[in-house]
């Protein structure tokens, strides 16, 4: 069902001064896979996307992509690599429009001279936009509306379509299905196993369990910035994976790979 | 197939937004203050209403106005500029001293053969403007100070040069440059260094407003963390608004010297509020994001007029701070309703 090994993590550790925030964690996907991650507050899951997006540098460990060791100095050489995060909060600038979110930082610009001194070229982005929020299955207000007029469900629509629409090899989403009502997430679902089916290695971040039950490949448990379970879903049932978040269910054994 | 995330129809919101916005428009809020401004000090003062008048507020204008612009960039990223008006003073004493002492520019010198000395002026004061900028974005950046504080101990540091620099005292008289006098026909409301500003202003709203450096702007103040997870070089784009508002502000001390023929130390001092003053009045949030250039250009011309008023009908020039003050509560409640609105 899955293909090869694309991304990977290798004991990788981040402490935000005192506070360890990771502490040797390991992770790999492959394409076509679905992996969920999961893990109670602060377990330090944002901070394992952070690193696999390039916006936090780990103190330790290593990142490989397709077998090659990289280091993101910035989320702009992840994103270039084929990369794409929805992070759990504060992925999207309020006061930019719908379309120029989609588009920030990979603009289309005016043909010509105006082109090089960085003139945009606004009416193809906003219809453009449009047309990859749709493609990706996601309804939104006009292109020309700003983010802080649309409603939380509306941002995380925008948020989701932006990255699935720019994403290559690689799709972390870091709980988004938040702010949604219950069919809407259950949109997202679907617009996940497309992302799967088109061959894509997913990361799917949640606090709801049967949608992880649901939607991935395998579920890696974090517990106070360690991996203390990574197996196949279908090793999982709900109360078992509850037990493993909370610590209630000893996760020996089934520790590593 | 896909599913697909619906959300309310809109098209109808839209079309109401789109009549709200236009009525509770920052510039046309604007341009209605402007015009029951100049109509109350006309009716006061018949003489208000003329050329001269004019005249003289589109000069006072047009210091500020390069600086406002510059400032709007900055506050519009979320920051702010304090070392503006202090740029406006250094820089001038600089090009005038380069001027005086360097290329032997003074009263005997007419004309067109003065052109190419005050060009080499107007670079070194942009040069020195850019240098202060630099500075500012490295201390923001490198040594993550907040722009209040980088610039405001840049702001002293400016001061004391140009005191040092000048011995406190103006530098050169440029009075008799008949250049100078050409450059600057008080008959005429738009005289030549005025419509150079309007030029400068122009292309800066449209990189502000059309091009990929203004998005940059209002995204990192909009909100930094997703402009950078977006690719954003950050601290780059954010030395280059710093740099701009620094060598605006260093045009905006040539600019100073032309109107007084020399250049002095204390030419620029207050003006970094004069600007912020503009720039809030334009409409422009002090959290970033927010922010247009036409909103600016008015809030300075708004500024100006009222001073200018308030002198031609006789009130004491202190009641100029007064008005300046309502009209900055003014915008600032008016931004606050807009936010109720819908706004966020
Ligand atoms: N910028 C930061 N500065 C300091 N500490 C941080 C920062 N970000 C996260 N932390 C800390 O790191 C730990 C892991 O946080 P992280 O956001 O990765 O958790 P999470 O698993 O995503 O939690 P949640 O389910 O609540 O989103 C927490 O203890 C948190 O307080
Ligand atoms: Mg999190």
């Amino acid at each position: 069902m899955s293909g090869e090994l694309i991304y990977e993590v290798e004991n990788v550790s981040k402490n935000y001064g005192s506070v360890v925030a990771l502490d040797g964690a390991s992770l790999k996907l492959h394409a076509g896979e679905v992996v969920g991650l999961v893990g109670d507050n602060g377990a330090g899951k944002s901070t394992l996307v952070k690193v696999l997006s390039g916006a936090h540098q780990p103190d330790a460990g290593r990142i490989l992509l397709d077998g090659k060791e990289r280091h993101w100095g910035s989320p702009r050489e992840a994103l270039d690599a084929g990369i794409e995060t929805l992070y759990q909060d504060s992925g999207l600038a309020p006061h930019l429009t719908v379309s120029e979110n989609v588009f920030l930082g990979r603009e289309l610009v005016a043909p010509g001279l105006l082109g090089k001194l960085g003139f945009l070229a606004k009416k193809n982005m906003a219809r453009e936009a449009h047309e990859d929020l749709e493609r990706v299955g996601i309804a939104v207000p006009a292109s020309s509306r700003s983010i802080s007029q649309l409603s939380g469900g509306q941002r995380q629509a925008v948020a989701i379509g932006r990255a699935v629409s720019w994403a290559r090899k690689v799709i972390i989403l870091d709980e988004p299905t938040n702010h949604l009502g219950a069919r809407q997430a259950g949109e997202v679902l679907e617009v996940i196993k497309a992302a799967k089916a088109k061959g894509l290695g997913v990361i799917f971040i949640s606090h709801t369990l049967p949608h992880v039950l649901e939607v991935t490949d395998r579920i890696v448990v974090l517990r106070l910035g360690r991996i203390v379970m990574d197996a196949p879903t279908s090793e999982f049932n709900s109360d078992r994976l509850l037990g493993t978040i909370t610590g209630s269910i000893s996760a020996a054994g089934a520790e590593g790979e | 197939m896909t599913g697909s995330v619906k959300v309310a129809p809109t098209a109808r919101n839209d079309r109401r937004d789109h009549l709200v916005g236009v009525a509770t428009n920052q510039v046309t809020i604007l341009i209605g203050v402007m015009v029951i401004l100049v109509g109350i000090f006309s009716l006061l003062e018949p003489k208000f209403f003329s050329v001269p008048t004019a005249n003289n507020i589109l000069t006072d204008w047009g210091s500020v106005a390069l600086i406002a612009v510059g400032q709007t960039f900055v506050i519009i990223s979320g920051g702010i500029d304090l070392s503006v008006g202090a740029i406006v003073g250094l820089s001038g004493v600089v090009a005038a001293w380069t001027m005086a002492n360097g290329l032997g520019l003074d009263q005997t010198v007419k004309g067109a053969d003065a052109a190419p000395g005050l060009v080499v002026g107007a670079l070194v004061a942009v040069g020195v403007g850019l240098g202060v900028g630099l500075v500012n974005a490295f201390l923001i950046n490198v040594l993550k100070i907040v722009p209040f504080i980088a610039t405001l101990a840049t702001m002293g540091a400016c001061l004391g040069f140009s005191v040092i620099i000048s011995s406190g005292a103006p530098i050169g008289s440029a009075n008799d440059f008949s250049l100078i006098s050409a450059m600057d026909p008080k008959a005429n409301p738009f005289s030549w260094t005025v419509l150079g500003v309007i030029i400068v202003i122009a292309i800066a709203g449209l990189f502000l407003h059309k091009s990929r450096f203004g998005l940059y702007t209002y995204a990192i103040g909009s909100n930094s963390f997703a402009a950078s997870a977006a690719g954003i070089n950050v601290k780059r784009h954010l030395t280059m608004v710093y740099a701009l508002s620094g060598a605006l502000a260093g045009l905006a001390g040539m600019f100073v010297y032309i109107r007084l023929g020399a250049g002095s130390p204390s030419s620029g001092t207050g003006r970094e509020l004069d600007a912020i003053a503009a720039v809030v009045i334009g409409g422009a949030s002090l959290m970033g994001g927010i922010g247009r250039i036409w909103g600016t250009i008015l809030g300075a011309l708004i500024l100006f007029t009222v001073q200018s008023g308030l002198i031609m009908i006789g009130v004491a020039p202190d009641w100029k701070k007064v008005v300046v003050a309502v009209l900055i509560a003014a915008a600032v409640s008016a931004q606050v309703l807009q936010n109720r609105n819908g706004r966020k």
